[in-house]
């Protein structure tokens, strides 16, 4: 059966949801064998391999460990502060790779887009599944450290499941917005990691939510990953059920960007190959 | 049934400037630019037609013409800007993808990747995995990394696996530019099969005589606007009259400012001595280039240069060869360059003239301009890169020949 497909000038316009998620779906074998080919090539060539996924956060938490508790005494909520940076560090590391390559992903795959069709948006998402893989690698090291530590997980470690579903919709949201900006606005390539390293004095990841003034909270909860990086440390580490009201602001705020942002995206793509 | 259309389509570039304010700090400049800098270019305006299913339509035109517009709104590259395109099934373009490739990552994993780049499923690609890497024909070195192919090698499987494509409506561009004569003989075959197989086929080309040979019907488009279509031997001849008379087009587009002298036009002549735009390889060839002499010039070189349509420099014509002096005086003249045998291979090419003070640097021409086009016909059969004039003569080696049996 053929399918008759109309082409016309681009709006920025909801109509056209259904059928790019369609084509979106239409093209999930290249989705998976761009993520699987990232993934390989990252660890292809070097010594260590997959290895460089654990190693990253680990160096970053035995530096956070010595800077911010055994320098400037920074306290972590009776859990020793090795595994209390390491359980935010976690998730913000996906967070952080996820949106740092994406951004790059339409400008450095120019010669793809400039000669061949396929949804976009693949791109950035395969960057965020690449991510998330070496998130689930390094994961595996918080199971040791918990062991290691005598931390008990309960039944409430399962809500990190949805919890990392919201950093992921976070995370594209970001990456749909930052690369097809970058098109553009090249600056937007180097003001992204300034702006994440920022982004992560800004929210509870060297630091407990506690040690920010209770006047600022409402402002400080604004950013989405405050409700994320919190509730997934709360979930884990004190295998306490999640605080609510934080995790919805993140819910809310998170779906809202991903759809704008994926509007955004598509109305961007259709004349992108024009000024890349 | 029609698979193909286009109702009033128009694209439009926006072409940004540099500003000319140098003194602004670069931000206000940047903004400036941003803001008013640019222009409204319209690759293509109000461009209507259809295509039926089962017909193979060629497209030519100058370059700038709107040629590559037209497969890249169709291809879904880039949306237009007016008017409105419907595809009836499933569209793929025979391009060579192997820019694509991954380095790093072996034949049969770049397979994998670059076929469901153009839309295949990793089920297709497993089944057709064998007849790819047959008529790239690179099966020994399927699982080497393709950072250690050689070019031809890299561009092949890039090809085959586009060629493996199984559209309703296929879409080819300059096809006949990759590999050598085998391979493109290949190429060819298949395109025919589909051709065959009642696939409806778009072909963009500057290779006249492919066009002539593969097409039912052929559009000119000139300056973004569909010029003439019907059967491709008459639109063809209506696109060389055009180019015979591009002088004066040519003379738009050169920079107008004051200089001492300026091509005025380049024309080439056959054999027979008739003016024409296609020469066989092997044929006798006379370049004429008229010149318009303002201040006299007193050691000047008049060049001719050879440029395939991907820009590559493949020959030239130089009036200072031996060392010559070519002494300009004011008012019109003509140079005419004689070429007893053309060696060039089947393809396409712009000619650009240049007027130069002997010794001077390529960029300090006194003029310089795209002046012509022309087009290599079948002739003497060339495999590689141009026909080398040779000959040859058969010896009797009876005693070597005992002593090696």
């Amino acid at each position: 059966m053929r399918r008759t497909s109309v082409i016309r000038p681009p709006t920025l316009t909801a109509a056209n949801l259904p059928q790019d998620l369609a084509k979106l779906a239409q093209y999930r074998d290249l989705l998976y064998t761009l993520s699987i080919h990232r993934i390989k090539v990252r660890y292809k060539q070097s010594v260590l391999g997959i290895c460089w996924a654990l190693l990253q956060p680990l160096s970053m938490m035995l530096i956070f460990t010595f800077i911010f508790s055994y320098i400037a005494g920074i306290k972590s909520e009776g859990t020793p502060y090795a595994i209390f940076a390491y359980t935010a560090l976690l998730p913000w590391n996906y967070f952080s790779s996820a949106v740092s390559n994406a951004t790059n992903s339409l400008v450095s795959h120019s010669q793809f887009v400039t000669k061949v069709y396929f949804p976009r948006e693949i791109l950035p998402i395969t960057y965020v599944v690449a991510a998330l893989f070496d998130f689930l690698v390094a994961a595996t090291l918080l199971g040791g450290l918990m062991i290691y530590y005598h931390v008990r997980p309960t039944l409430n470690a399962l809500y990190a499941i949805p919890i990392i579903l919201i950093l992921s919709c976070f995370a594209l949201a970001m990456s749909f917005f930052l690369s097809a900006t970058q098109v553009r606005i090249r600056d937007i390539g180097v003001a992204v990691p300034l702006l994440l390293q920022l982004w992560m004095f800004a929210t509870p990841v060297i630091y407990p939510l506690t040690a920010v003034p209770r006047r600022l909270q409402p402002y400080y909860e604004l950013n989405p990953m405050v409700g994320v990086i919190e509730n997934f440390r709360q979930v884990i580490l004190h295998g306490q059920a999640p605080e609510f009201r934080s995790l919805v602001i993140a819910v809310v705020i998170s779906l809202v960007l991903l759809f704008v942002s994926y509007l955004y995206f598509k109305r961007v793509e259709a004349t992108m190959a024009d000024i890349i | 049934m029609i698979d193909l259309t286009f109702d009033r389509v128009g694209k439009k570039y926006r072409i940004y400037r540099q500003s000319e304010q140098n003194r602004a700090p670069a931000l206000v400049r940047k903004a400036r630019e941003l803001m008013t800098g640019w222009q409204d270019f319209w690759a293509l305006k109000d461009v209507s037609f259809q295509i039926e299913r089962g017909e193979a339509v060629g497209i030519i035109g100058h370059n700038g013409a709107g040629k590559s517009t037209i497969l890249k709104l169709l291809y879904n590259i880039t949306a237009p800007s007016r008017g409105e395109i419907r595809i009836n099934g499933r569209l793929a373009a025979l391009i060579e993808v192997a820019s694509g490739f991954h380095p790093e990552l072996t034949g049969r994993e770049n397979v994998y990747l670059n076929g469901s780049l153009l839309g295949m499923k990793r089920r297709e690609i497993t089944q057709k995995l064998d007849s790819i890497v047959g008529f790239a024909g690179v099966a020994q070195f399927i699982d080497t990394p393709v950072k250690r192919y050689s070019s031809g090698m890299y561009l092949r499987l890039g090809f085959a696996i586009a060629a493996h494509l199984d559209p309703d409506v296929l879409l080819l561009d300059e096809v006949l530019a990759v590999g050598d004569a085998e391979f493109q003989a290949k190429c060819i075959e298949r395109i025919n099969q589909l051709k065959r197989n009642g696939k409806t086929i778009v072909f963009v080309s500057h290779n006249l005589a492919a066009v002539e040979s593969l097409c039912d019907r052929v559009f000119l488009l000139r300056q973004g606007e569909l010029y003439s279509t019907g059967p491709p031997r008459q639109v063809i001849s209506e696109y060389e009259r055009l180019l015979a008379e591009m002088p004066a087009a040519a003379k738009l587009s050169s920079v107008t400012a004051a200089r001492a002298a300026e091509i005025v036009s380049v024309s080439i002549f056959n054999a027979a001595g008739r003016r024409t735009t296609t020469v066989a390889t092997g044929d006798a060839m006379r370049a004429e280039v008229e010149y318009k002499v303002h201040e006299p010039v007193a050691d000047a070189v008049i060049e001719l240069y050879f440029y395939s349509i991907f820009g590559n420099l493949h020959c030239h014509f130089s009036t200072e060869v031996k060392g010559e002096h070519l002494r300009l005086a004011a008012g019109h003249g003509v140079i005419e360059f004689h070429c007893p045998e053309v060696l060039l291979e089947v393809a396409s090419f712009n000619i650009e003239a240049s007027i130069k003070h002997r010794g001077s640097a390529f960029s300090e021409h006194i003029d310089y301009k795209q002046a012509a086009f022309l087009n290599i016909g079948q002739g003497k059969p060339v495999h590689g890169m141009f026909y080398m004039p040779h000959s040859f003569t058969q010896k009797a080696v009876g005693v070597q020949q005992e002593i090696d049996s």
